[in-house]
């Protein structure tokens, strides 16, 4: 007893209340819990990647087919420290995109390779970060403006920078078109085997077909 | 202009004594007794005044056996009992309803035998009769006054406009020859309409509008149509009764016990994801007692839970909305009985089911926004609690929070920051399980909880999450709770046996 009310989550206990539905009683809330419980990520998203010459991106793919374009856990930037984060890429500021109604009209139309912010670190590089994939821009994420240290400590999928929506009938080429979790993962073994020669290649199709041979 | 004149004149333009008592202007129940109203007003029964006819009954009665020129036999005893007979016939004892409501569609003969009457009697009296209100009591409301309560109680059924609704059509013989002429009418007493209008369309609104002694000449009229209406041998012919049941709303609270059941189907590319839902499982309990057309039948809901949400503690108000029913009673014992159907299914329970009036499913439809909803969610931090996170998570002062449209219904619907409120929080920890928290939670109803737990990416906050500084997710979502009284608590059960 005198170790239980020592016991400073005491008062914080749950208790259940007995509650009788359907003729049976109703379970306690408590009995679905499940230790390793997947991540809200690994519930509703398929990681996809997206290389911009040798400088990896993430895409989060929902089932839905809404996609987060994020930096990959392997991007420099990562390990150099931000420093600034702008989505006024120069001719536009992507920060800038409305979107109305349910087929969000008047999004900004985003090709792969379409600049959708500039991410400065404080090595002094700067990145163009792409928007990875074809679709158009439903949000962006202006808190990395503000914050941009954040995007260093931010579990997975809080430091995204934008939103995307593609076309549905685009789906399965964009797909195709990005790396899995695995070849991503293979692809980063083989560049840290064969660092010297892909380090100059800038073109991804070259890199690709280089992991093809 | 004397009562007494008006009616001998009417009587010898071959009125019958219900028309009569219209051009007097008799109201509500002087419909009842004809002969002891007109006395009362002063005009002499037909048999008592000096008959040209002669003094002998027999042609005098002939000549009330007519059909009445204005009504073409409307208000006659002939026409109730034809019309009585046919609504016996017609399905109407199927339908188990004590109220009905008449709709009855008139030929436009009568209209224009009304007007034809109306230039008659400006003829005969003069400047007595206005030009534009009409001298007897309109056709319409007098069919409201005679015969409507006549049928109503002939069939034993109490007159409601939300009752079953008797559609009958009527026609005369005359009608489609006296169109065509008004066609030709038209054209002459509106020529500047007629001009820019290459179809002039004849209606019923069109007549009452535009057609009465101010706007149309009786010269004019009186090209095509006889002044007063000429004397016909058939009265109105009935073309059909339609039976139309009342809108029944049926109304209760439901719970919900499965993680595996949806709020209505669910139905992806044309392929159902969940074998039932909770709208399919009232709706077959419930709508065969009302309707056999199940399809017809729309279920309405205080709001909506997720599939993998349970609904639990005195549930959530519901509605279904019945069209066409054939019955609009409910006993407590047939009640009950759908309630203990529908609890068998294991998945979902009903309560306090009951009929209720149309008006107030107000409390569903309306004021959304303002209800409070009470949740209970089981959540988990990646590391055993604490005091300071347990205290940080009992919340008794409303916040407000920015939610965005949550990232798994934005392929859907438009990308809308919502300001909600936040009532409370009240975390507890599970005994033994220092990372499982049951989190107590009411919310502005439009809140969604799991995005408020979550914080979703940080696009609701501030959310749990962002108020301990961790990362803390959702597994499982209870409804406990919504601040709506409505429907009114019964227990069916209490009548039984």
């Amino acid at each position: 007893m005198s170790i239980l009310s020592e016991d400073p989550l005491e008062p914080f206990y749950f208790e259940h209340e007995e509650q009788e539905i359907c003729g049976k009683l109703v379970t306690p809330i408590t009995d679905g819990f499940q230790e390793d419980y997947p991540t809200v990520v690994d519930r509703f998203f398929t990681r996809y990647y997206y290389f911009k010459g040798e400088v990896p991106y993430q895409v989060l793919y929902h089932s839905n087919r809404i996609c987060l374009i994020c930096l990959a856990p392997d991007h420099p930037a990562l390990n150099q420290g931000i420093s600034s984060v702008n989505f006024d890429i120069g001719n536009v500021d992507r920060s800038q995109n409305v979107v109305k109604g349910k087929g969000k009209k008047g999004g900004m139309i985003l090709q792969a390779e379409s600049t959708l912010a500039l991410l400065t670190t404080e090595s002094g590089e700067t990145y163009k970060v792409p928007s990875c994939i074809r679709g158009k821009l439903v949000e962006v994420n202006t808190s990395l403006v503000e914050e941009p240290k954040l995007l260093e400590q931010l579990p997975e999928g809080a430091g995204y920078f934008a939103i995307l929506l593609p076309k549905i009938e685009n789906c399965d080429a964009i797909k195709a078109s990005l790396l899995t979790q695995e070849q991503y993962e293979e692809r980063l073994k083989i560049k840290k085997e064969v660092l010297p020669e892909t380090e100059t290649s800038d073109d991804p199709q070259i890199v690709k077909m280089e992991l093809a041979t | 202009m004397k009562n007494q004149d008006l009616v001998e004149f009417l009587r010898t333009s071959g009125v019958c004594e219900v028309c009569q008592l219209r051009y007097l202007k008799a109201r509500g129940t002087e419909y009842r007794d004809v002969k002891e109203t007109l006395q009362k007003l002063d005009v002499k029964l037909n048999g008592n005044v000096e008959n040209k006819e002669g003094n002998e009954d027999q042609p005098a009665k002939k000549a009330r056996l007519g059909v009445c020129t204005t009504c073409l036999g409307l208000f006659s005893r002939d026409f109730q009992m034809e019309l009585l007979e046919g609504i016996l016939a017609s399905d109407f004892a199927k339908y188990d309803c004590q109220k009905i409501v008449l709709a009855i569609c008139l030929p436009m003969s009568l209209q224009l035998r009304q007007l034809a009457m109306w230039f008659a009697l400006q003829r005969k009296f003069g400047a007595s009769v206005d030009s534009s209100n009409p001298p007897d009591v309109p056709i319409k409301e007098a069919v409201k006054l005679i015969l409507h309560p006549i049928i109503c109680e002939k069939l034993a059924k109490e007159y409601d406009a939300n009752g079953l609704m008797i559609n009958i059509d009527l026609t005369h013989k005359l009608e489609d020859e006296e169109v065509e002429k008004l066609v030709k009418l038209n054209k002459e007493a509106f020529p500047a309409k007629a001009a820019y209008q290459k179809r002039i369309e004849i209606s019923r609104g069109l007549l009452e509008k535009q057609y009465q002694p101010s706007k149309v000449r009786a010269e004019t009229f009186e090209k095509y149509f006889q002044i007063p209406g000429s004397t016909v041998e058939e009265p109105l012919k009935l073309t059909s009764i339609d039976l139309q049941g009342p809108l029944v709303c049926v109304a209760g609270k439901y719970r919900k016990l499965s993680r595996e059941l949806s709020h209505t189907p669910w139905i992806l590319n044309g392929q159902r994801l969940m074998e039932d839902s909770i709208e399919e499982i009232i709706i077959r309990h419930v709508g065969p007692h009302f309707t056999e057309k199940l399809d017809k039948i729309t279920f309405m809901s205080s709001g909506r839970e997720d599939v993998d949400v349970r609904c639990l503690g005195k549930g959530r108000p519901f509605v279904l909305e019945i069209p066409n029913a054939i019955r609009s009673c409910l006993s407590k014992d047939q009640a009950f009985k759908m309630e203990q159907d529908v609890n068998e299914s294991g998945k979902v329970s009903i309560l306090h089911l009951q009929v209720v009036a149309r008006d107030e499913l107000t409390h569903i439809k309306t004021g959304e926004e303002q209800k409070k909803k009470f949740y209970r969610a089981l959540c988990a931090l990646k590391e055993p609690v604490s005091v300071e996170i347990l205290e940080k998570l009992q919340i008794s002062v409303g916040f407000d929070i920015q939610q965005k449209t949550p990232i798994r219904v934005l392929h859907r619907r438009p990308l809308h920051t919502r300001p909600r409120t936040i009532y409370s929080v009240k975390a507890k920890v599970q005994r033994g399980n220092p990372k499982a928290l049951v989190i107590d939670i009411v919310t502005q109803a439009g809140t969604y909880i799991k995005e408020l737990v979550h914080g979703e990416f940080g696009r609701t906050a501030p959310s749990l999450s962002s108020i301990i500084g961790k990362p803390i997710d959702i597994q499982a979502l209870d409804v406990v709770g919504i601040d709506l009284n409505w429907p009114p608590e019964v227990d069916n059960a209490i009548h039984t046996e």
